[in-house]
């Protein structure tokens, strides 16, 4: 009986095994790309003529950027092969970062412009003075497009993002009134919209980055600087805000948009303005059954509109930086590059020469854009905020924008709040 | 529920074997959580003491004591996460295990109603948090589906504004959580409540007890162990689960509905504060520990005693 | 029908508010993929649009769609069948055993299940590193295991517990050993636990996307999971898109599902025959 009694569960145990094992070899049997896609670990040092390039666009338009890109770079360079690598947007960051702790990471890397300090800090980009400055074209780059860390050139912008005022022409011919030039015509327009039935302006609240990006102009207009934060601007800014939220011109449901909402809410009707971007230009001419405009966002002289946008750079590990550089200079940073990103997205160049190119001048919408960059624009981020310190700041600035609107804090309480929490950040 | 040991002689050596034996079966959990669970939690509370930025990930954590609690501490917002946080896991907890019951008494007798119920709910348990936050953020939204239903209705004169108003939001997103939690604690109510033999019920009904008092003397006396095990893993999802708030509020407006396991989220991977986000993820899990001692010593007593 | 609904007053309609409560949003899932981006904020509450199937082509049309669902089932499958081979004996084990150990284990398991999961990424990163488990699907579901399993066995430990000891103890008398006595006695009478466990396990492993878009170090790699986060870009989402490759990747869910509810409604009959 006791014999018996052994068998039997060494066969279960068997079973038991062979369940694991068929798992792990169901596990190792299968990791397809290794076999059929190119370098497996775009981390690993090779040989090979391949650059890898991590971006985080799933837009059709954008990812056709990238799809022309490689083709121009791989058709000028026999041999070579681009491989674009996508990363979901909230992930590039941490997994660039975490990546560079290790020691590995992309050739060359498209990111959000305004976060090259932190990875510059992070060590997830190579320095790339030496290229930048033996650049023949770099002239062509504004100042402000170009990020630098300690002296050291770290990434460039090949186009620009900013936000625009976008009008809807109807309401405005019915309420009789042109498109703003000044924030006091602005605050009478939004008042003769919300009296004849419609809503004002829809924009970001969200307290983070975005929210921050979208306050930044308003809190520009009235005079306030990152160099040198005082209270008043700040409390003239909010208070507009709140005036805009009390008098129904402004939903406080802005506090969950992001900057995809407000726009699809502009452009379904009903909404005399939009504080969007340029990128916005294909929503707005498959989806709004109206006549619609942009102006530059009246802002005055002191105002200011971040340069947004996406930054170029190379790898910290890149095996082949030579290699990556000459990617980027006959991709994001030439001329037909920049020409491009206009014709597909309708981002703005930022080389002058491409900037002044027919796809930008002939597109009245790209103009007043291109004209707001002229007049207002700003770098990403504010000079002022030392790198270590941006994340902090877009986030914390973010948060009081966002509890402006949702009506949490009142403007003299929002403005001290903010410049205390400055005074600790800068 | 079991019947008390009396242990022979005879019995005690086999009882020892028997013992060993069964405590060998954790063995192969033991090492495997070892290798790959036990470092990052080292790590997490290394970090959490130390001075971890973005530029010094990869080499030398400088040993800074408790000085990143102390920063936490010093922010003026940090005990208002703290009450978000406890109010947040309470309504989860209550309505995710009292409503997980209900659904479970519900559906458990087999039919095609159940099994057509039973699916929906895994199914939209199973949809990941983005899908499902961003479709509760529009049906509360101002012009969504229940705004419209309860203006269409006249019960509110306004929309009601679920998830800009500060004192509303956290509620509301507490909410959406406890109804993501239903179905995987009804499931679970459901499998305990369909062992039970059915002798039981048959038993009861003989004797003229009604649905109700089935519910009170036979299932829920039943259902106890699981429901201990699952109010902890409601208090736990609780205490870490900040997708739904990332996606429906971004914990605003301004810091409304910000909890210890977003801020920690937001600390860690957008300021890039490693150090920081660490100690409150340590507080976090040192305020569930409190818990999982409460609870071990619960199961001992209620097992032995 | 209609004489049970008579005969259940009260849980007919409460069955029914517990469908509406989950078949609503479900139903603007399934409306929302059907719509043109414009619609989506144009026409929130209202059933009045043009419905297209845009968002169901793109998303077929996506070759790494089928790659990315074989994928999302290898890493489901081994990763259920690996949490199970290790939480089923460490449950039961924990569920016989009363000594300060299982105290601790258990104390131990809930800080476990407590971890963030964003917190493991980057040590997880460099250990993987060095073992060359980056970008496979072994590592992959090493994670996603090392992620469940404190949960499936906290989560099975009470379904042990209500095995009758004296089923197990008879059996001993028979002379059956332990080992065998759990594959022959327990394991049957725990079904149930097992089978939700099981499908949980692989539910949870289904939709988990962290540590796939940060442990695959190639897109062509990613499962589904990983797919649906495309869809959430640096300025928004595009929730058709969104919708309707949720709608898409649930469905193996559902047949998962329909497979294993027949399995519990049998082990209802089978546990009443007992």
């Amino acid at each position: 009986m006791k014999r018996h009694s052994v068998s039997r569960p060494r066969r279960a145990l068997a079973t038991g095994a062979v369940l694991a094992a068929g798992a792990l070899a169901l596990a190792a049997c299968t990791p397809s790309a290794s076999e059929n896609g190119g370098t497996a670990d775009p981390g690993t040092p090779s040989t090979s003529q391949t650059i890898s390039v991590w971006h985080y666009f799933s837009d059709e338009n954008q990812v056709q950027i990238l799809e022309d890109y490689k083709e121009i770079f791989e058709s000028a360079n026999g041999g070579v092969t681009v491989e674009n690598v996508f990363v979901p947007y909230d992930q590039l960051n941490p997994r660039l970062i975490s990546s560079a702790a290790s020691g590995s990471g992309p050739d060359v890397v498209v990111f959000n412009g305004a976060d090259a300090g932190t990875l510059a800090l992070g060590g997830a980009l190579a320095p790339m003075t030496g290229y930048w400055d033996s650049f023949a074209d770099a002239g062509q780059f504004p100042d402000s497009v170009v990020h630098r860390l300690d002296g050291e050139v770290y990434a460039a912008q090949g186009y620009v993002n900013l936000l625009g005022l976008w009008y809807n022409a109807e309401i405005l011919n019915e309420i009789g009134v042109e498109p703003p030039t000044t924030l006091d015509e602005l605050n009478d327009a939004m008042d003769a919209a919300v009296a004849a039935g419609y809503a004002g302006i829809t924009l970001s609240g969200l307290p983070n980055s975005q929210g921050e990006w979208q306050a930044y102009p308003w809190l520009t207009a009235f005079g306030f600087d990152y160099a040198d934060p005082q209270v008043e601007p700040l409390v003239d800014a909010f208070t507009m805000v709140q005036r805009w939220t009390e008098s129904g011109a402004l939903t406080r449901e802005a506090v969950t948009w992001d900057q995809t909402v407000p726009f699809q809410t502009f452009a379904a009707g009903g909404v005399a303005f939009a504080e969007n971007g340029n990128w916005q230009q294909g929503t707005a001419a498959s989806t709004a059954g109206f006549e619609y405009g942009v102006v530059p966002l009246p802002i005055g002289s002191s105002g200011q509109v971040y340069l947004g946008g996406e930054g170029q750079a190379i790898g910290a590990f890149s095996a082949n930086p030579d290699l990556a550089w000459q990617y980027l200079e006959q991709t994001y940073f030439s001329y037909d590059g920049g020409v491009i990103a206009a014709d597909l997205v309708g981002s703005i160049p930022s080389r002058l020469d491409a900037a002044g190119d027919d796809v930008v001048t002939s597109n009245s919408l790209l103009d007043a854009f291109a004209t707001s960059i002229a007049n207002n624009g700003g770098n990403y981020p504010a000079p002022a905020v030392p790198a270590e310190a941006v994340a902090d700041q877009q986030l914390e600035v973010g948060q009081i924008w966002s509890a402006v609107i949702g009506g949490q804090l009142s403007p003299e309480d929002a403005a001290q709040q903010m410049v205390d929490l400055l005074a600790g950040l800068l | 529920m079991r019947g008390g040991r009396t242990p022979g002689t005879a019995r005690l050596s086999y009882e020892s074997r028997k013992r060993r034996t069964q405590l060998l079966f954790v063995a192969p959990a033991v090492v495997f959580l070892a290798a790959f669970a036990v470092f990052p939690i080292i790590q997490l509370f290394r970090m959490s003491v130390s001075d971890v930025r973005v530029s010094n990930l990869g080499s030398d954590w400088q040993f800074v004591g408790l000085e990143n609690v102390v920063r936490n501490l010093g922010q003026g917002a940090f005990g208002g996460v703290v009450v978000n946080t406890l109010l947040f896991v309470a309504i989860v907890t209550t309505i995710g295990l009292i409503g997980g019951l209900a659904v479970a008494i519900l559906l458990a007798k087999s039919g095609r109603w159940s099994a057509t119920i039973l699916a929906l709910l895994v199914f939209v348990w199973a949809l990941p948090p983005v899908v499902n936050g961003s479709v509760w953020k529009f049906l509360l939204g101002t012009q969504g589906l229940i705004n419209s239903v309860l203006l269409d209705l006249g019960l509110i004169d306004s929309a009601v504004p679920f998830l800009f108003d500060d004192r509303i939001a956290l509620l509301s997103v507490a909410m959406v959580n406890a109804w993501v939690v239903i179905p995987f604690n009804a499931l679970v109510f459901r499998a305990s409540i369909i062992s039970i033999p059915a002798e039981a019920f048959e038993a009861a009904r003989v004797d003229g007890a009604s649905r109700w008092q089935e519910i009170r003397f036979i299932t829920i006396p039943a259902v106890r162990p699981t429901s201990l095990v699952l109010f902890v893993l409601t208090v736990v999802y609780g205490f870490r689960s900040f997708d739904f708030i990332y996606v429906m509020t971004f914990g605003g407006p301004g810091t409304a509905t910000t909890t210890l396991p977003f801020l920690g989220y937001v600390q860690a991977f957008i300021r890039f504060d490693f150090g920081l986000g660490s100690a409150t993820a340590v507080i976090a899990v040192l305020m569930v520990a409190v818990l999982a001692v409460i609870y071990s010593r619960s199961v001992r007593r209620e097992e032995i005693g | 029908m209609r004489r049970r609904l008579l005969a259940e007053p009260v849980a007919g309609p409460l069955r029914f508010v517990v469908f509406v409560m989950y078949a609503v949003p479900l139903l603007w899932i399934i409306l929302t993929s059907l719509k043109s981006p414009a619609d989506v904020i144009g026409s929130q509450s209202s059933f009045l649009f043009e419905p297209t199937f845009d968002a169901y082509v793109t998303a077929l049309q996506n070759v790494g769609l089928y790659t990315a669902m074989q994928q999302s089932l290898v890493i489901a499958t081994g990763t259920m069948v690996l949490v199970l081979a290790i939480a089923i004996p460490a449950g039961y084990g924990l569920a016989r055993v009363d000594s300060r150990i299982t105290t601790v284990v258990l104390g131990l398991l809930i800080v476990l299940q407590m971890m963030p999961q964003t917190a493991n990424v980057i040590p997880l990163f460099q250990l993987f590193g060095q073992w060359g488990l980056l970008d496979t699907n072994l590592g992959l579901i090493i994670a996603d295991s090392a992620l469940l399993t404190p949960f499936a066995i906290l989560l099975l430990r009470p379904f042990f517990r209500s095995v009758p000891t004296a089923l197990e103890e008879a059996a001993a008398i028979d002379g059956s050993s332990v080992v065998r006595t759990f594959f022959s006695v327990v394991l049957p009478l725990a079904r149930n636990g097992i089978a939700t466990t099981g499908t949980l396990i692989f539910l949870l492993a289904w939709g988990e996307f962290l540590y796939a878009v940060n442990f695959f170090l190639t897109p062509i790699n990613y499962p589904l999971s990983a797919l649906l986060a495309s869809q959430v870009s640096a300025f928004g989402i595009n929730w058709p898109g969104l919708m309707a490759l949720a709608v898409i990747t649930s469905i193996p869910i559902l047949i998962l599902f329909l497979f294993t509810y027949r399995l519990l409604r049998e082990g209802l009959t089978l546990g009443a025959v007992k």
